[in-house]
């Protein structure tokens, strides 16, 4: 067992799951998103980029590409939210929480394909 | 992804994860510390408020306790904050500059670097192994005449030599052991614009090894080798390398010429010498007794043309071996062997010093050969002197020595391979004046003093095809008959004629020598010139331009604009329709 390799793994399935957790429930319902989740989601996404820094494989390359997407995705959310909650008189409105949230599903696809990618990589190495 | 920017990346992850994970720490204690406002009411800082303060703070800006004073909860956590990121941006910062020192990373921006300025090379360039002192010289002289080069060397201070010396255009060094065929490849042997492979390293073996990784890796680039051992000159021969380059077996030869006539000696001089640098003295060669110091490479060579010319020699040298093998390969020879360094007033005494025509400080040691040219010369001031430079830095020495004739290796070397490559009509228009008589070579230095200033001349061939010479290849095609006179024209002024003389011309492998004025030039003849620095540029006017070719050769220049061709068309319909 590798210890790089489990940090690496924990980190890219971390990202995954609380990315989807708080995409998970109705989009329009800011209760059902909880924004200290959006911001775990934004650190360890963060973190497993920094990880992938640095490999010059073509499949390096491709998991550095789809986190980075993740990141823009994300980072984008967070900044909807900030600018709705402080600069729109109106606040969070349910239109405000879909494209939240939406942005956030986009982020769980890049994440998916990141996990897919680094399972195929495993089951090959096995052969 | 370019190796350097991918080290980086590398060795940065653990910093950027520290910060990361501070950041994400001091953002969510801030968030969940609660305050009071400016009305005393329970006040949490949200996301976007507590990563600006963060921010602000981490980097030591510190705008202050923005937007409500803090509580004494959240000062706390805010100390624990700039500790904790002031660590985070100094282990980050150290990591850098700590990876810039690296002799990895040193190496790794050194050759990306190479590997860019290769990338941009967009001219035909020669890669040269070896930056000693025949590399310096060799380079400095091909960039003078705008050719590109390569340089590949194992030395870090050649290369760092190469790097702060200041050309006209920038030449890429690559430290490396071109003798690694990987290295090489590297360096550019496969580059496209790969126009020949010049193996100058100071040791014969290394350019053995370079010779033969360019010939079986790319049999059709030329390769150019240096040699001082007649064995591996041969062995390099034998797999075609294209020239190899011996500097005792060149300067022999010149020696030889020298011998033949002193005029021989000075055209050659003059010829392959740098341009615009004072003219030699001729020297004169009397019947006589010459002494040779050193009976090694140069020595041997030298005392073959000595006995050839039917001078009477004696030889000095402190190895007795030679000694005994001189007497075993000449038996009978009645040639004086001295066992001794040549520097001592007795040793010169009883070699001759005082009746002898000339003395040949050829050994190995720039000292010993001083000493001698020194001391011989207290004896015999009207002695012939050639001397053997070994090392550039004495170069000042000897020429304070008044040698008549210095031999410096490395010079030679660099002198025969850049006339090689710029010039090879020049070596064989040297080889024809060797063929011909006396007078014949004299009336070409006279001549020659004639058509050139104070300063040794520029040599250049002139190519009179489509892309050498557009313009003289269309009149010839057009049928009209130009002679080297209108070539000789300034295009300044018709009546003078240029400070130039053409020494050779050459079509379909015929060599016309000192061809005369009136001599008719046919498309794609060769001229090999030689004249001023400004003959150059104008000759080249007149081969490039028709207007310039016109006005030398007297004619009326027709329009090129369409209006101008489209108004001369009428004129002369109206006048022929008039007759």
């Amino acid at each position: 067992m590798n210890l790089e390799k489990v940090i690496f793994s924990f980190f890219m399935i971390l990202a995954l799951t609380l990315n989807f957790g708080f995409f998970y429930g109705d989009v329009h319902n800011p209760d059902h998103h909880n924004i200290y989740e959006l911001y775990a989601v934004i650190v360890i996404n963060l973190i497993a980029t920094i990880l992938k820094f640095g490999d010059r494989s073509q499949l390096g390359a491709m998991l550095l590409a789809t986190s980075l997407v993740a990141n823009v995705q994300l980072i984008s959310a967070a900044v909807v939210w900030a600018v709705a909650s402080h600069m729109q008189a109106a606040g969070v409105t349910e239109a405000t929480m879909a494209t939240i949230v939406s942005l956030s599903g986009g982020a769980v696809l890049a994440n998916i394909i990141s996990v897919i990618l680094l399972v195929l990589e495993s089951s090959y190495l096995r052969h | 992804m370019n190796p350097v920017t991918s080290i980086i990346l590398r060795q940065m992850r653990a910093p950027l994860i520290v910060i990361v994970t501070v950041f994400s720490i001091a953002i969510l204690g801030m968030v969940l510390i609660p305050g009071v406002d400016d009305q005393g009411q329970v006040w949490r800082m949200d996301f976007f408020h507590a990563l600006y303060f963060v921010s602000f703070t981490a980097t030591t800006i510190g705008f202050g306790e923005i937007p409500y004073p803090l509580t004494d909860a959240q000062r706390l956590w805010a100390l624990i904050t700039i500790f904790f990121s002031v660590f985070g941006w100094f282990y980050a910062i150290s990591k850098i500059v700590s990876l810039i020192q690296t002799p990895l990373f040193k190496k790794a921006v050194i050759h990306s670097n190479f590997k860019h300025s290769l990338s941009q090379i967009n001219k035909k360039f020669y890669l040269i192994c070896g930056y000693g002192e025949t590399g310096q010289d060799l380079v400095n002289r091909l960039v003078k005449k705008a050719i590109n080069c390569v340089v590949i060397d194992n030395n870090q201070h050649a290369i760092e030599e190469l790097e702060v010396q200041d050309y006209i255009f920038y030449v890429p060094g690559l430290e490396a052991d071109a003798t690694t065929p990987s290295q090489l490849e590297y360096a550019g042997l496969s580059h496209p614009l790969c126009k020949g492979v010049i193996a100058i390293t100071n040791s014969d073996s290394c350019n053995l090894k370079i010779a033969i990784t360019a010939k079986l890796l790319h049999p059709e680039t030329p390769v150019i080798c240096r040699s001082e051992h007649t064995d591996f000159e041969e062995n390099m021969r034998s797999f075609n390398t294209d020239h190899t380059v011996n500097p005792y077996d060149t300067f022999a030869h010149n020696f030889a010429m020298a011998m033949k006539s002193s005029s021989l000696h000075l055209l050659n001089e003059w010829l392959t010498g740098v341009p615009d640098t004072s003219l030699d003295r001729p020297i004169t060669f009397s019947e006589g007794h010459w002494i040779l110091c050193g009976y090694g490479r140069l020595g041997q060579r030298i005392y073959k043309t000595l006995r050839e010319n039917h001078h009477s020699v004696t030889i000095i040298d402190t190895v007795a071996e030679l000694r005994d093998e001189f007497y075993r390969n000449n038996p009978g020879d009645d040639t004086q062997f001295i066992i001794g360094t040549g520097t001592d007033v007795a040793t010169l005494k009883q070699a001759g010093v005082v009746d002898a025509v000339g003395l040949i400080a050829g050994s190995n040691n720039d000292s010993n050969n001083l000493s001698a040219i020194m001391t011989a010369q207290m004896y015999n001031a009207d002695l012939v002197v050639v001397a053997r430079q070994n090392e550039m830095m004495n170069k000042q020495l000897f020429q304070a020595s008044l040698a008549d004739i210095i031999m410096h290796p490395s010079e030679i070397v660099a002198r025969r391979i850049r006339t090689l490559l710029t010039n090879p009509l020049l070596i064989d228009f040297l080889e024809e004046c060797y063929k011909q008589s006396n007078e014949w070579i004299n009336i070409t230095i006279s001549r020659l003093s004639g058509a050139i200033s104070e300063v040794k001349p520029h040599c250049w061939t002139s190519r009179l095809t489509k892309t050498g010479s557009p313009a003289v290849f269309e009149a010839l095609s057009k049928g009209r008959k130009i002679a080297l006179k209108h070539l000789l024209k300034s295009p300044i002024q018709r009546q003078e004629m240029i400070y130039c003389l053409p020494l050779m011309l050459v079509r379909n492998n015929q060599k016309f020598l000192l061809p005369n004025n009136d001599f008719a030039v046919h498309a794609d003849d060769q001229i090999l010139f030689c004249g001023i620095s400004q003959a150059e540029h104008h000759i080249s006017q007149c081969l490039h331009d028709m207007h310039t070719l016109n006005y030398v050769m007297s004619l009326k220049n027709s329009p090129d604009s369409l209006l101008g061709r489209y108004l001369r068309g009428n004129t002369k319909q109206k006048r022929r329709n008039n007759d």
